[in-house]
């Protein structure tokens, strides 16, 4: 049998599989369809093979980013999560897919990285401190362009505020759409029947996020919690399919917590302690070479001569110690 | 619209009731419109013919530069001015004229996800056609586009426009489809419409919704505009019922006032 198709994926943080909604589209659905991935988690885009995150290389070495063509690629492979899906089911699944894009999709961008508290606090910080070193400096940053050009075209306004405005009619198209999904949903499990079709993973992709940070402006969170079946529909997905991600979040929360401080969990920081000491060291012997408190001449003389003496103090003062 | 707006505009709307000299304004019909533009204008003219309001089309050079979102196309009515589907329809609802008061929760909620589904599927899909397929724009889109204005200034707003269309594209996924793809995506579309609408008169039953005015307005554009290639318009010509609850609708609605 040929090599299993390799899948890279963004990190999961929040008791959630991954933190992108992309990518958490693309995870779902290869797991409602029990499609054998290759997973590759990674907070580092540069190193796959698309350039950015999800991608998916098959195993004739083609490289596919965008979800909808992951999940057509998947059921040409005969993981098909939509086998049991009448036409009419199937046409509805593409429009409330499509209802997502339109109304979901830019409050989504809005509140992860125009919100200014959200960005600061939760999105920049995420990403910086798990991308790797030379990388985290400006990879947010240009990640936050990004949307915010994508933010500007799906509207089709020349210029974008971040003001109240933009956020309530944002807000409130996501609130309606929420409301159209949960009315959709109504009591059932899922949204045909009783196993998870590409709707279920579409809607989980994008109602998980919100459902699951912990934003300092979660306007949009409330609103989720306040859809009962929604929200529940979400927790039964990470429940039933996701089981690791969530137990890891459970176990790790009580172990990070107690630590507390902001600053506490940044990864590898004996080294940047290290890295900022030397570099501090540096710039103070560079500054007094240069103010001439210190000559090259001078030094090279001292090299020669004290060494002695301290040692002979040093030792004095040992003794006398002793 | 902004929000204060719109609730001012909704507040005046019930107050006063649709007046006789409501106008539409659109591009120029025959030398400057093009496909996209067209087709949201029909589907608006299509939504006030089924709510009964009359609306007079009114065509200028230079209407997407008059309408308050740069979209095409919009109303006058009274001292308001609205533009797009989905607010006039917000406003027609304020004035007590309304397709959807008789569906429950789960209805309208379907019918709300299939008008984004046109949106994103047909809308953008005349967009690529027009703009990124380069036999297209050079033959048709950019020559039609920018036809009003003198030379300098065609080209010049219409490349500026082409670029950011392009740009919206590369935004939305859409940059590095072919256009055999993009037809499979209008293909994929019209089956889901044409499944859903099955044998029924209209989407929901036999009362035409805002809905039925959207795919239609976009349907028959589609089906009577000569563009390169009429490749976009045999993918309908394959489903039969869109067919003819396209011709059911221009007869039921267009057919008195066109003869």
């Amino acid at each position: 049998m040929a090599a299993p198709d390799e899948l890279f994926c963004w990190e999961g943080d929040w008791g959630l599989p991954s933190v992108s909604t992309d990518c958490l589209v693309v995870l779902a659905y290869a797991q409602f369809a029990g499609a054998p991935l290759k997973l590759h988690k990674m907070s580092n885009p540069w190193r796959s093979p698309g350039g950015s995150l999800p991608a998916l290389r098959t195993n004739q070495k083609d490289t596919l980013t965008r979800p909808s063509d992951i999940i057509i690629h998947l059921r040409k492979q005969k993981y098909n999560a939509d086998y049991d899906l009448s036409a009419k089911e199937g046409a509805d699944s593409l429009a409330f897919i499509s209802l997502m894009e339109e109304k979901l999709a830019p409050a989504l961008i809005y509140t992860f990285w125009v919100e200014p508290k959200n960005y600061v606090e939760v999105t920049r910080r995420w990403y910086a401190e798990h991308m790797p070193f030379p990388l985290n400096f400006f990879l947010p940053g240009r990640m936050q362009r990004q949307q915010l050009e994508k933010l500007r075209l799906l509207r089709g306004d020349e210029l974008l505020e971040s003001g109240d405005e933009l956020e309530k009619e944002l807000y409130r198209d996501a609130a309606e759409c929420l409301n159209l999904l949960s009315q959709r949903l109504g009591s059932s499990k899922f949204f045909f029947g009783d196993s998870p079709s590409s709707l279920d993973a579409y809607v989980f992709g994008h109602l998980a996020p919100i459902l699951k940070s912990k934003l300092p402006n979660g306007k949009l969170q409330q609103h989720l919690k306040s859809l009962e079946n929604l929200s529940s529909f979400c927790t039964n997905i990470l429940l039933l399919y996701f089981p690791r991600d969530d137990r890891e979040s459970s176990s790790q929360q009580p172990a990070s917590q107690p630590e507390g401080g902001d600053f506490d969990h940044v990864p590898n920081k004996r080294r940047k302690q290290f890295l900022s000491a030397l570099a501090a060291l540096g710039a103070m012997l560079s500054y007094a070479l240069l103010t001439g408190m210190v000559s090259i001449q001078h030094v090279q003389q001292e090299a020669l001569e004290e060494p002695p003496d301290l040692r002979t103090i040093g030792s004095h003062e040992e003794d006398g110690d002793d | 619209m902004s929000l204060a707006a719109e609730a001012f505009v909704s507040q005046m709307a019930a107050a006063e009731p649709w007046p006789e000299n409501a106008s539409l304004y659109q591009p120029l019909k025959e030398d400057q419109i093009l496909l996209s533009d067209c087709a949201t204008s029909l589907a608006v003219q299509a939504y006030l013919r089924m709510c009964g309001l009359p609306v007079q089309v009114v065509c200028r050079a230079n209407a997407e530069y008059m309408s308050p979102s740069g979209k095409i196309p919009f109303i006058h009515v009274g001292n308001q001015v609205v533009s797009e589907l989905g607010p006039i329809v917000q406003f027609t609802k304020a004035k007590g004229h309304s397709l959807s008061d008789g569906l429950d929760d789960v209805q309208r909620a379907e019918m709300k996800a299939y008008m984004e589904l046109v949106n994103n599927m047909l809308l953008t899909a005349e967009l690529y056609i027009q703009w990124c397929d380069e036999a297209t724009a050079a033959e048709i889109s950019r020559p039609r586009y920018s036809s009003p204005y003198p030379w300098p200034l065609s080209n010049i707003l219409a490349y500026q426009k082409q670029w950011e269309v392009r740009r919206k594209m590369n935004a939305v996924g859409w940059g590095g489809k072919n256009l055999e793809q993009v037809y499979e995506d209008v293909s994929q579309c019209c089956q889901a419409l044409s499944q859903r609408l099955g044998t029924q008169p209209f989407f929901f039953n036999k009362q035409p919704t805002e809905l039925d005015a959207l795919v239609f307005g976009h349907l028959f554009t589609i089906l009577t505009t000569r563009l390169t290639s009429s490749e976009l318009a045999e993918r309908i010509k394959s489903y039969s019922n869109l067919l003819s609850f396209c011709r059911r609708i221009e007869q039921t609605y267009f057919e008195d006032k066109s003869s």
